[in-house]
């Protein structure tokens, strides 16, 4: 009796799981292993002739210039993540407890991450129009004379692109630090003001040491979500000037369907899931050691 | 709209149980003060939001007009008249994109939910090493699968077509963990009465669970929503026919053949955007909610 029930309800597990995980199949494991085959062949789009070419994708990969230029910029890119999650920290810990209309600041806040795709982005290039646009239009105001040229030049590109992605990501990481911030026992920071703590102090000494998981689930979570990312630079630069804002997810794209080398991009973006689980290992590592409080 | 009631709410209980009053506190000022500080940024967040705007109803002469014009002068409404009636009208964008959105969302949030019933109230063989498998899927970035994706689809014969946003579309593992999360929290007591009582799993699946799990659900299909509208990457990979095209790439499309046009483009964006504001202005509390509990916990 007991031996049937679960039977049935190891059959009704599988039931369970068994739509999405046919989805999941199809459309995730399937072409993954497909994927790791193609990175071994030559295989250009309409072309019949494939041959596997063992690791010649990556022996090109490897003197490709534009594929250390990506990697550089992909550093740039990643480089907003701890920016944007130093910000959101400020603006989590100003809006906890001590201001009015926590709320409808709140929203102010995380409003970009919601509701900004690729429409934003084109909002954003006519905001860096180098020559009449409005940020140089107000840099020229408080007497820059000069201002960068912003997405139009190869220097300032990388940057425009962070700025953007900052902006994008501190509603969110604001709204994890607040969660966060709410499990902090109140009488921890009244104990502090009694013992005569500074506000910084309290900031410094007790709430960030206190969230640091949290600084460091976010840390973890956004350099692979960014890495991932190409939808707003392919929409705004498509990698350019010159490819001054190609990242290695760009880069992935644009041989896969711009020049047709499919073979080649496969091979790329399995060096991207490579730093994915370079970073995913660190996560794990880092669990145990880096959380200190 | 929270901001009124929690304002005045919140300085007349201060000074109950002090002597001097609440607002006269250099701690009320402080708070006061860092309010403004924190409401300029906060606008200053969403400047592109009112820019844009602003921008798609001024006249072209006054679109980089320095300072710049936050009321436009005269009211200018032909850019979205362009938008919604021109020859490439957003009528069939937006028509594309709630189809492809709602039936992904719709499909992702049930099958999510189905399958984290499985993962979390059902007791089998090799459930852990399953959902290890899910798990780690998160780490294969999208470009690995776009290639194969591309010629699977090509096979199959749904490349160009919206059954290729649509199916991918209803398989998230992202929901399936959000999902778990929340089924784990609910007390296995619950599950083991209603055994007592003679229900079957997908009795207590669908008359007990799924009732309880309406905010997560919610959540999920907001969040899920927000994903499909905004989808730029996968309709660039998998659609050409323009009479496909969703709103990310009939912006874009709109773009390209308007580059002089920068009214019409903020009027195209405006288009493309004001949707996700008033979902946003009414799910926040689910957004939020979700947001954090998927953080904090996992």
């Amino acid at each position: 009796m007991k031996g049937n029930w679960m039977k049935k309800q190891q059959l009704l597990g599988y039931v369970f799981i068994a739509p999405n995980m046919i989805g999941v199949l199809l459309f995730f494991i399937i072409p993954a292993m497909f994927s790791f085959v193609l990175m071994f062949t030559d295989y250009r789009f309409m072309n019949p002739n494939v041959s596997f070419v063992g690791l010649d994708n990556f022996t090109r990969l490897f003197k490709d210039e534009v594929f250390y230029v990506s990697l550089g910029n992909t550093l740039i890119f990643l480089l907003s993540v701890p920016i944007s999650i130093l910000l959101a920290f400020v603006v989590a810990v100003a809006l906890n407890k001590s201001v009015y209309m926590k709320k409808m600041l709140r929203a102010l806040y995380f409003m970009p991450y919601i509701t900004s795709g690729v429409a934003i982005a084109f909002v954003w290039m006519l905001l860096f129009q180098p020559k009449m646009g409005p940020i140089n239009g107000f840099l020229r105001a408080i007497g820059i004379d000069n201002p960068p040229g912003w997405l139009s030049t190869m220097e300032t590109s990388m940057i425009a692109i962070d700025i953007i992605w900052i902006w994008f990501m501190l509603g969110y990481n604001m709204i994890i630090y607040l969660a966060a911030l709410q499990e902090i026992s109140s009488e921890l920071l009244e104990a502090s003001k009694i013992d005569g703590a500074k506000w910084w102090q309290t900031i410094r000494s007790i709430i960030w040491p206190l969230v640091s998981p949290t600084t460091f689930l976010l840390l973890i979570t956004g350099l692979i979500m960014t890495i991932k990312t190409f939808g707003i630079i392919q929409a705004i630069t498509q990698g350019g000037p010159g490819n001054s804002t190609t990242i290695l997810s760009l880069f992935v794209y644009k041989n896969a369907f711009r020049y047709y080398e499919m073979g080649y991009a496969s091979a790329i973006s399995w060096v991207l899931f490579f730093i994915i689980l370079v970073i995913t290992m660190i996560q794990w590592a880092g669990q145990k050691r880096w959380v200190h409080y | 709209m929270n901001a009124t009631k929690t304002a005045p709410a919140a300085s007349p209980n201060v000074p109950a149980s002090r002597k001097t009053p609440g607002w006269l506190q250099l701690l009320e000022w402080n708070k006061l003060l860092l309010t403004v500080v924190m409401t300029f940024f906060g606008i200053l967040m969403i400047v592109p939001f009112i820019w844009m705007i602003s921008t798609s109803f001024k006249t072209p002469a006054d679109v980089f007009v320095y300072p710049v014009k936050w009321l436009p002068n005269p009211w200018n409404w032909e850019h979205h008249i362009k938008v919604w009636t021109g020859d490439k009208s957003f009528v069939t964008y937006y028509m594309n994109s709630l189809k492809v959105s709602i039936i992904s969302t719709v499909g992702a949030t049930f099958l999510s939910a189905f399958a984290a019933y499985g993962f979390s109230r059902v007791e089998f063989k090799g459930r852990n090493a399953l959902f290890l498998v899910y798990l780690s899927m998160m780490m294969v970035p999208p470009q690995v699968l776009f290639v194969p994706k591309f010629i699977m689809f090509e096979w199959a014969g749904i490349y160009n077509t919206h059954y290729a946003l649509i199916l991918p579309g209803m398989f998230t593992i992202f929901g399936v963990f959000m999902m778990r999360q929340f089924f784990l929290s609910i007390p296995y007591e619950i599950s083991e009465s209603a055994f007592i009582d003679g229900a079957g799993h997908f009795r207590i699946f669908f008359r007990l669970i799924l009732p309880l799990a309406k905010p997560a659900l919610a959540t999920l299909a907001i969040i899920d929503f927000s994903w499909h509208w905004n989808d730029y990457e996968n309709a660039l990979v998998f659609l050409i026919d323009e009479g496909l095209y969703t709103v990310p790439l009939g912006l874009q499309n709109f773009i390209l053949e308007n580059t002089i046009d920068y009214n019409g483009m903020m009027a195209a964006a405006t288009a493309g955007i004001v949707p996700m504001i008033v979902v946003f202005l009414i799910g926040q509390r689910f957004i939020i909610q979700g947001i954090s509990n998927s953080a904090v916990k996992g």
